[in-house]
């Protein structure tokens, strides 16, 4: 029962936790995979009759179409890998450092500042680091590093404290070297918590990355900002379209990357 | 680029603090308020689904998909519906606090040991008293997790629900965004975000309370 309890830090992840329905497996898993990527595809496919279908007026043709559409995705989507790229190679190995480090102290101030980094607005770090240093695509990309490298770190330090004590010592008793246990026990068998980190960071990185419009990074929150102040429905609706649509895909690959990726004998 | 000048800052904070305990409150209304609406929902909703395979694997996943969704993009489709401010405020609220609540609603009453289930069944007790007596209470402490994850959500959805004139401190955010260069711009931001993290601080130990309180007394060690 306390799966939950503990690992409530991602919210994307742990709905492994629920028990699979028991007959007819197959099916209901293959249409719960499937799901996620047709009502997308739908979804998509309708706003495009939808625009196709209607008289836009000139600010509407300036936006509405494909250049504009896929300058926009692409920063957007730039923006998101970057950012994840980063926290990736950033957050991954300061956690197994907290981790490797004996002091107490050390631990308890990772998690402390992974609960207030959890209790702060996303919007308050973008724009605070806006006015405090420049704005521009460099204050965003900071800001979605800042954002999402504590629930990762966290993520990576829950992962290896959670490896049994007992295989560790199976593996020291087997002769590994600290590093040993840490490269093929340790992490191996934190991967699964530490993915679910990632997937989370991700998604996180493009709910901000729309935010990132305030502060002049471009991305899809331009379209939604735009057509908001110019009363462009269409507009704000295929923005808000295309970047719910990006954040379902991605979550949908990332989470099917963390099933093909699970070591074998979890 | 502006710096931080604590006398400054202080000056800010003697001459708006009563503003900024207005928002603050407004802040945390507009969360508790969502709240309770998606508290009421997500139990109902869990309590019909727990134990039907298709249903449930629906409702999760149609939750957890939704919950991906960036806020300022659902917030955006709201308001041409909902108008500005509160209406589409607490909408996206609650829509963002369903999964966490539904999730551990399912989870909760679906790991009830079994021994307790047969106990109770053995005491003569039909399903559904079971499920509201026993299941339920036992379900409790983990629900109350689940609406907590959806507050710590919720008071950051909330920030950037001030760009559609939502209330709370997210304006005080705004306000600093578009006073950009003014020497008052970085105390608005500051003063808004810090407020959300101590809003979320002050939750986060009300949650501790309301759970101690309201936890059946046999779960209590």
């Amino acid at each position: 029962m306390s799966i939950v309890t503990e690992t409530e830090v991602s919210l994307v992840d742990d709905l492994k936790a629920v028990p699979d329905g028991s007959g007819r497996r197959r099916y209901g898993r293959l249409a719960r995979i499937a799901a996620a990527p047709v009502v997308v595809g739908f979804v998509l496919l309708a706003t495009y009759l939808w625009i196709a279908s209607m008289q836009l007026d000139s600010i509407e043709k300036r936006t509405l179409n494909a250049d504009y559409l896929f300058a926009r995705i692409s920063e957007h989507l730039v923006l998101t890998v970057a950012a994840s790229a980063l926290v990736a190679i950033l957050a991954i190995p300061a956690g197994i450092a907290v981790y490797r480090s004996r002091s107490k102290v050390v631990h308890t101030v990772a998690f402390g500042l992974a609960n207030i980094g959890q209790a702060t607005p996303a919007v308050g770090v973008v724009i605070l680091l806006a006015i405090v240093w420049q704005t521009g695509f460099a204050t965003a990309l900071v800001a979605l590093v800042a954002y999402s490298f504590l629930p990762v770190l966290r993520n990576t330090l829950i992962g290896l404290e959670q490896v049994d004590a007992g295989v560790k010592e199976a593996a020291r008793g087997m002769g590994m070297t600290y590093s040993q246990v840490l490269r093929r026990i340790e992490l191996p068998l934190a991967s699964p918590v530490i993915l679910a980190g990632l997937r989370t960071a991700l998604v996180f990185c493009v709910s901000v990355a729309t935010i990132a419009t305030f502060i002049n990074a471009g991305g899809l929150g331009d379209m939604i900002v735009n057509g908001l102040k110019l009363q462009r429905f269409p507009v704000l609706f295929v923005g808000a379209i295309l970047v719910a649509a990006i954040a379902v895909l991605i979550d949908w690959i990332a989470g099917l990357v963390e099933e093909f990726v699970k070591p074998r004998g979890l | 680029m502006t710096s931080f000048d604590f006398g400054n800052a202080m000056t800010f904070l003697e001459r708006r603090w009563e503003d900024i305990l207005v928002l603050a409150g407004e802040h945390l209304f507009v969360v508790v308020i969502a709240l309770a609406i998606a508290l009421v929902t997500g139990v109902l909703l869990g309590l019909l689904v727990w134990n039907r395979a298709t249903p449930r694997a629906t409702a999760i996943t149609a939750a957890s998909v939704a919950i991906t969704v960036p806020s300022l993009a659902l917030l955006a489709l709201l308001s041409p519906v909902l108008g500005l401010g509160w209406g589409p405020t607490i909408v996206a609220l609650v829509f963002y606090s369903l999964l966490p609540i539904i999730r551990n609603t399912v989870v909760g009453l679906t790991e009830v040991p079994e021994h307790i289930m047969e106990s109770a069944k053995a005491m003569g007790m039909s399903p559904r008293r079971i499920l509201l007596t026993t299941q339920l209470p036992l379900a409790w402490p983990l629900i109350l997790t689940g609406t907590r994850v959806a507050a710590q959500l919720g008071l950051g959805v909330a920030a950037i629900a001030a760009y559609v004139a939502g209330p709370g401190l997210g304006q005080y955010i705004f306000k600093g965004l578009s006073s950009l260069g003014s020497k008052n711009a970085l105390n608005y931001a500051l003063a808004g975000t810090v407020g959300i993290i101590l809003l979320a601080l002050l939750v986060d130990g009300a949650f501790v309370l309301i759970s101690r309180y309201t936890t059946s007394r046999g779960l209590r060690a």
